[in-house]
């Protein structure tokens, strides 16, 4: 057992292991089919190996900075892993006046040991503000929520750029894709009612597209076109994007090539009922995350560096052997003689 | 500050690289020291361009983040800071100042054929964060460039004939030593600059880590700093010239994915490092 250990614990083994992960790390982030996910052997390999080292090798017992060191990287590793396994990442997009569903979250990554709590969450889109600087350059996005606490509270904050509101554990982050919508409430032939918004592309990146399809609630996809009767965008000054009493029209593309045009408050009958406008408003995309031990893993890594830095110092400032000691006893005897 | 003002604060540090690339040169073939007068041509181009720098960033609002031009020029600043540092407190390190000179000449020879226009840093990117990651990715490729100039001296040393490197023949065993010395301040800075990078990143793009191009090359270096740190600890053996030249190695590595990679990659770290 301890000669198994000690071969796992060799510093050879290290070196593989590292140069391992280089090679898995450059081929699998260049190449799709492969993926970064073969990286996890190397990394096993390393966590195996430190841990027969903590265990085997007596280096640690007299180097404290050194011991350190390899605990936090440990430390790292476990704490990566429980990122990866417990961790959830989401994309939404939410329009104004509209609350948080669940069923409409896109998920991008979502570990096997992960609590699904979505449903549980609560939040309303109120105002967007976006300021652009000339040239359609972004400087700050302000996208505001109303959200109800663990705790049963209600509360308004506002997210972009470096700001985030947690709710139940989840971030939720306004991000850079947004644009306009409109709101649209069907009636069916049979009379039945239903309230919905189509969001265009992203605005200002496609303000020359703002074209979607839409399917109606009677199964006829149309396409349908924003026409906004007033600039929006200002490339040669500063300007800000969430106004939404701005005058507009839609077009809805109906069987052949008929365009029928509405604007706020007309209707456009389609097959299987009616389509009224009900107003314009904005669209916000959020990134919805769950990364319980990200603080933990922060904490690791630099537990890890002042490890580091504490062998830096033992090693290379003050050494034990240090050629400050014979001097000093140099001086001693010169003393003792004199 | 002009632009214009700007450009000829570039101009007259790229031509006292230049100089200080000559002195070292004539130095090196006339087997002097040549560090005094190369010591102050540094201090004089940190000035510069630190004046550059400082009123570029009063002109735009923001600091020397966002472009590869803004990126050069302060680079630029940063090594010949820490040069001029390193030298004053390890005297051997000046030996290597025939191989910084002409590497500072070169990145202001590039710098000066980029376009000194301004991109503005996006909200999202204005963090403290972004500030740690700078300036220890700053310190890490200072410190590496020390060790590896020292390396190339030592390499050197062995190959030319005796008595051009005065002051490493004097005191091998401390120039050997202060190359590790050096090499391991690299490696502590190049890991905050992750940890830094990462915390940054997550603020940023909403990810600590994705796998782009310059975040997989920038582990890559780090594992190689690391490996060859734990190479020297597993093969005790290592002929000084082997473990000089990975020096050099490593250095190459860290060099082309602060300069190259940005190139390269088109995910959204481009030109950001």
């Amino acid at each position: 057992m301890s000669r198994l250990l000690k071969k796992l614990a060799s510093l050879r083994l290290t070196l593989v292991g590292m140069i391992a992960l280089a090679v898995l790390a450059v081929v699998g982030s260049r190449n799709p089919d492969i993926g970064t996910g073969v990286t996890i052997w190397p990394i096993a390999l390393l966590v195996f190996n430190l841990l027969a080292a903590l265990l085997s090798n007596k280096v640690f017992r007299t180097q404290t900075g050194l011991l350190v060191f390899h605990v936090g990287m440990l430390l790292v590793f476990a704490c990566i892993g429980l990122t990866v396994l417990t961790g959830y990442e989401g994309r939404v997009e939410l329009v104004q006046g509209g609350a948080f569903d669940a069923s409409q979250v896109t998920t991008m990554k979502q570990g096997s040991w992960h609590d699904h709590r979505l449903d549980d969450l609560e939040f309303f889109q109120k105002d967007v503000r976006v300021n652009y600087l000339p040239n359609f350059i972004r400087l700050d996005t302000n996208s505001t929520i109303q959200y109800r606490t663990a705790a049963g509270e209600i509360r308004e904050a506002t997210t972009g750029d470096q700001r985030t509101v947690n709710i139940n554990g989840y971030e939720i982050a306004a991000t850079f894709n947004k644009g306009f919508a409109v709101l649209l409430h069907w009636t069916a032939e049979d009379g039945r009612e239903a309230l919905g918004s189509v969001h265009f592309p992203s605005y200002p990146s496609f303000d020359w597209k703002q074209v979607t399809t839409w399917t109606t609630p009677a199964g006829q996809t149309v396409e349908i076109e924003l026409e906004l009767e007033e600039p929006v965008a200002d490339i040669r000054h500063s300007w800000t994007l969430g106004r939404t009493d701005l005058p507009f029209e839609v077009q809805i593309g109906r069987s052949g090539n008929a365009v029928a045009t509405a604007r706020n408050g007309e209707f456009v009958a389609l097959e299987g009922g009616t389509v009224r406008v009900e107003g314009l408003r904005m669209w916000m995309a959020y990134r919805i995350s769950y990364l319980p031990y990200l603080s933990w893993l922060f904490v690791a890594a630099m537990l890890a560096i002042v490890g580091l830095a504490m062998h830096f110092g033992r090693r290379y400032v003050l050494p034990a052997d240090s050629p400050m000691k014979p001097r000093v006893m140099e001086a001693d005897v010169h003393v003792a003689r004199v | 500050m002009s632009p214009e003002f700007e450009w000829q604060l570039i101009v007259a540090g790229t031509v006292l690289l230049l100089a200080a690339t000559l002195v070292q040169l004539t130095a090196l073939a006339r087997r002097r020291d040549g560090y005094k007068p190369t010591a102050i041509i540094y201090a004089a181009t940190a000035t510069v361009f630190g004046i550059a720098i400082a009123g570029r960033w009063v002109r735009e609002g923001q600091g020397p983040f966002m472009t590869m031009y803004e990126i050069l020029l302060s680079s630029v600043f940063s090594l010949c800071l820490i040069f001029l540092v390193v030298s004053a407190a390890m005297a051997v390190a000046r030996a290597g100042a025939f191989v910084v000179s002409p590497l500072l000449l070169m990145l202001c020879l590039w710098l000066v054929n980029e376009s000194a226009a301004a991109t503005p840093l996006p909200g999202s990117f204005d963090n403290p964060w972004l500030w740690a990651h700078v300036l220890s990715g700053k310190v890490f490729l200072g410190f590496c460039m020390a060790a590896t100039a020292l390396a190339v001296a030592m390499l050197l040393r062995g190959m030319l004939s005796a008595g051009r490197f005065a002051r490493l023949d004097a005191a091998p065993e401390e120039a050997e030593q202060s190359i590790w010395t050096l090499f391991f301040v690299a490696f502590i800075c190049h890991s905050f600059m992750l940890v830094a990078g990462s915390v940054w990143a997550h603020s940023a793009w909403g990810r600590y880590w994705s796998w782009d191009s310059l975040e997989t090359w920038t582990l890559v270096t780090w594992l190689a700093l690391g490996g060859l740190l734990h190479a020297r600890a597993t093969f005790k053996n290592m002929p000084a010239g082997l473990g000089h030249a990975l020096v050099v190695g490593v250095f190459a590595l860290a060099f082309l994915t602060f300069f190259g990679v940005p190139f390269l990659s088109i995910a959204p770290h481009k030109g950001l490092m």
